[in-house]
């Protein structure tokens, strides 16, 4: 038995007690049974995680789970992220028990894709992602029978395509390893190489939002409770990245020269698409679901530059715009219930709530990379890594989209600002201890990242030795 | 020890104490953490003048992996700079927010620019350059958007679009410098050793980013579209700290540009002309204002060109006669933005067409606005008279005798004001009738200002001997 190992084991054992219970408790409909259980247990392994992100061990379970730092970095990320989503859920979720079951299977998808040992893992692990995440959406009331539509029947073509990729690439690599065969990978046929490249990114790019995929996004997140939103926005998008991640810079390592390419125009097209569809919003969430968009390109950005310092920068994002982005959707929901949606209702909302008109203009800072917020740092080194790979023109293009940002979160900072005497609106514990916790870390990360930086670089130093 | 980490540490700890405190304290706060970094930057100039020069640094590790370290540095430059942006800071916070009572807001807003503004003078490298530089433009955003007068909001928002352009030019170009400098570094020193070994074309595109970034900040002519809608529209701390403080920046950016990049010699030439069109372009636009806030707010662009007319000369007598004209206008103009707003806090109104005999009713604001006109115009005795004479030795000495003709614009901006002063002000025909009454805190605000003016207006010798 080796003792400084027991960490990983404890993850995978916790995850798969938290999805034993939360059934367990969906069946006995305990509602506070489950959401203590499910906060304890993913603090837990939040916690456990980050211990072995930080230390070079690693270890193969089962020849499927693979526990090393890059999949540790991501487990503790999602960790974090899903104890959010469930306090937000457990609030304005309609039956929370169930939504706890169907939430504690998308976790374990998640925690299949990051510790994923071959490619088998990760198309699984998607799946067991994005159905029960179609679910939750049904679940919430009729209301939201058309995004959950919209969003199953994308997750099933983003699947069809990927496992079409994987079929192009099986008769090559018949383990569909993630880690022995990828040095010694190599095809004779370019064109079957670059058609898998291609149908793993747009695969991908469904579930990451990227430009030509992503117009099922304000639909869906505009259609969905709030709480759902935050957890599609900084979960479920996310591990469409690191997914990608796992797949272009471990068994495709070799191709980054070609394939690089591709995600520099995927990403310039996101980003503006986003921030200029963006401009013209009248209603919040949609806003916001398109600045979501924008991010996907700005995450994209390291991905481009294909190298460590890239995917170091894409790994931070990843994590600053998820925290981000599940703290405005926690206000943006709790302003929702109170029926404030457009813009021009949130006109005065300083003077009716000086909390929520605060963390929000914080949060809203942060996404256009106001320093001394993790945002800024994030773009910071996301810019940096594209001018060390000699990517001028994408820093440029970032740096501008950047700019153009300003403009529409401006709008809705100016409007909250302004003085309008309407009715105070009641504290709403949830909604702010959630946008409190993302603060924190977005201020403690912003002010000093070197340590989530530190545990990017281990995670990504691991995933490509 | 070192005094350096406790100037930024002051700031850092009145903001949560603001946050934290009673709204009843918050004016108190701010008031003791601007005047405590105020008597610390004297204490700075003190040891200088001690030791013969201003060497102050100290180095913190931050961001390890990438080189970055919390570096902090004060030579000459960087003293002459704190000591204004604390002074103008430490009478903003005296004289309080005029215009409302959101002390709480107010009071936060002025740390939270107070942190930048100390941060951004004493930074060793333009990471937390560029970290200060934002975080005061946002400071500055909120004040004008939640504390500024009818027309606040538009002038917010076209500022910040402005400010954050410029922001974005230049997080582009420290990321080249930064990858473009033989050992990757933001350390000033290094780049300034360094900058000739980065690529001919590379530092022209830098050049050029550095000098719209800080030419939108400064503000120069085409670029000053923000400048008189944000001081017009701002409460009287907002144009005291954006007229006195903010434009410094772009200022300082400036000379740290002219002096770390051997490059920009070349365009010297044209950076002169742009400089004194810009002056003389602002004294006829100023000519035809009515309303005191705004014929100040365009002055300041007319002293920001002679300012950078001084800086293009490079020379000696250019370069610190720009900074000592940057110390001289910040605390001349911070005094008359101060002036106008207790003028429209005693009379409820701002046009020289209305404003009339102010003499009678308000008589040490009106003759603290003809002081503050002489100190902005360069009379002697006035710190501006100090700057003005170096910053013409440095322009005849790099352009000739053409170096002088910016003064045109100098003596224009002295004849429209004392055309302001005389018409409405001193004229005692009719005078106005009062709505408010000065305070306290203006008239301690009054005191400090003058009392600084004169000081380095008298005693030159106090910085000037640091330079070696």
């Amino acid at each position: 038995m080796q003792y400084y190992l027991i960490p990983a084991y404890a993850t995978i054992a916790l995850t798969l007690a938290y999805v034993a219970l939360s059934v367990l408790f969906a069946y006995t409909n305990s509602r506070r049974a489950a959401f203590v259980t499910a906060t304890v247990l993913l603090v837990a392994i939040g916690v456990f995680a980050a211990i072995m992100a930080s230390s070079p061990l690693e270890i193969t379970i089962a020849n499927t789970l693979h526990a090393y730092p890059f999949s540790m970095f991501f487990i503790m990320a999602f960790s974090l992220l899903a104890v959010l989503v469930n306090i937000l859920s457990y609030r304005y979720s309609t039956d929370y028990t169930a939504f706890s079951m169907l939430f504690s299977f998308i976790f374990m998808g998640m925690f299949l894709v990051s510790s994923a040992n071959n490619l088998f893992s990760i198309m699984l692990g998607l799946e067991i992602v994005s159905i029960p995440a179609a679910f939750t959406i049904l679940h919430s009331g009729k209301r939201h029978i058309e995004a959950a539509v919209k969003f199953f029947i994308l997750s099933a073509i983003s699947v069809a395509v990927l496992t079409f990729a994987l079929a192009l690439i099986f008769p090559y690599d018949l383990q569909m390893g993630l880690t022995y065969l990828a040095p010694n990978f190599q095809i004779s046929s370019g064109y079957i190489i670059a058609l898998a490249i291609i149908f793993i990114i747009a695969a991908l790019g469904f579930e990451m939002a990227a430009f030509p995929f992503n117009l099922w996004v304000p639909d869906v997140y505009e259609g969905s409770p709030s709480n759902i939103t935050a957890m599609l926005a900084g979960m479920n998008k996310k591990i469409a990245f690191v997914a990608l991640i796992e797949i272009l810079f471990v068994i495709f390592i070799n191709y980054a020269t070609e394939f690089s390419p591709i995600i520099v125009l995927l990403s310039i097209l996101t980003m503006f698409f986003g921030n200029i569809v963006a401009l013209s919003q009248a209603n919040v969430k949609r806003m916001f679901a398109y600045s979501s968009v924008s991010q996907a390109g700005y995450i994209m950005i390291g991905l481009a530059a294909a190298t460590q310092f890239g995917l170091e920068a894409s790994a931070f994002q990843i994590v600053a715009h998820a925290l981000m982005i599940i703290g405005a959707f926690a206000v943006i929901g709790w302003m929702e219930s109170l029926n404030i949606r457009s813009v021009s209702d949130y006109t005065g909302l300083h003077g009716r709530n000086q909390f929520a008109a605060g963390s929000l203009t914080v949060l809203m800072l942060s996404m256009a990379g106001i320093p001394p917020l993790m945002g800024f740092v994030g773009k910071f080194l996301l810019f940096s890594s594209a001018i060390d790979a000699r990517l001028v023109a994408l820093a440029v293009l970032g740096i501008l989209n950047s700019f153009i940002s300003i403009y529409y979160y401006a709008r809705v900072i100016n409007q909250m600002y302004t003085r309008k005497n309407s009715a105070r609106i009641a504290a709403e514990p949830y909604a702010m201890a959630v946008a409190l916790v993302a603060i924190l870390f977005i201020f403690a990360l912003g002010l000093y990242p070197q340590p989530l930086i530190s545990l990017a670089h281990n995670a990504m130093v691991s995933l490509r030795s | 020890m070192n005094i350096l980490p406790i100037i930024i540490a002051i700031p850092a700890i009145a903001l949560v104490l603001i946050a934290l405190l009673k709204e009843r304290h918050s004016k108190l706060i701010s008031t003791a953490s601007t005047g405590i970094v105020l008597a610390l930057s004297i204490a700075l100039l003190a040891l200088s003048i001690q030791a013969g020069k201003a060497s102050f640094s100290q180095q913190y590790s931050y961001i390890g992996s990438l080189g970055i370290g919390l570096d902090l540095n004060v030579g000459i430059i960087q003293l002459i700079l704190l000591l204004v942006s604390s002074a103008v800071l430490f009478a903003a916070a005296m004289s309080g927010n005029t215009e409302d009572e959101k002390h709480r807001l107010s009071s936060f807003l002025v740390v939270l620019f107070q942190l930048a503004s100390v941060g951004l003078f004493s930074s060793a490298n333009f990471f937390i350059f560029f970290i200060f530089w934002d975080v005061g433009v946002v400071a500055l955003f909120f004040m004008i958007n939640t504390l500024g007068s009818a027309n606040r909001k538009i002038a917010s928002i076209n500022f910040l679009i402005y400010e954050l352009f410029a922001s974005a030019l230049l997080l582009l170009a420290i990321l080249l410098i930064y990858f473009y400098t033989p050992v990757n570094s933001f350390d000033l020193s290094y780049i300034a050793a360094h900058a000739g070994l980065i690529p001919a074309n590379i530092q022209m595109i830098i050049f050029a980013l550095l000098f719209v970034a800080f030419m939108i900040n400064m503000p120069l002519f085409p670029t000053h579209f923000w400048l008189p809608d944000a001081h017009t529209e701002a409460s009287t701390q907002g144009s005291m700290l954006l007229s006195g403080v903010l434009t410094k920046y772009g200022g300082y950016g400036m000379l740290l540009l002219f002096t770390m990049f051997p490059i920009s010699a070349q365009f010297s030439k044209y950076v002169a002309v742009l400089a004194a069109a810009s002056a003389f372009y602002a004294v006829f636009v100023l000519m035809r204002q009515t309303d005191v806030k705004r014929i100040i707010a365009y002055s300041t662009i007319v002293e920001m060109g002679i300012i950078m007319f001084g800086i293009s000369a490079v020379n000696n007598y250019g370069i610190y006669g720009s900074a000592y004209a940057m110390l001289s206008h910040g605390l001349a103009v911070a005094l008359m933005f101060l002036a106008v707003g207790v003028l429209k806090h005693v009379f409820g109104e701002r046009d020289i067409r209305v404003l009339k005999g102010t003499v009678v009713n308000a008589r040490s604001t009106t003759y603290i606005f003809l002081v503050g006109t002489l100190a902005m115009i360069g009379f002697p005795f006035s710190a501006t008279f100090i700057a003005d004479i170096l910053i013409f030795l440095g322009a005849i000495q790099a352009f000739g005798v053409y170096g002088l003709i910016p003064l045109g614009a100098i003596a224009m901006l002295g004849a429209y004001l004392y055309f302001v002063i005389n018409k409405s002000m001193l004229s005692t025909k009719e005078a106005s009738s009062t709505v408010g009454a000065t305070t306290m805190g203006h008239r301690l605000g009054y005191a400090l200002l003058l009392l600084l003016i004169f000081a380095f207006g008298t005693m030159p010798f106090l910085l000037l001997n640091l330079i070696r």
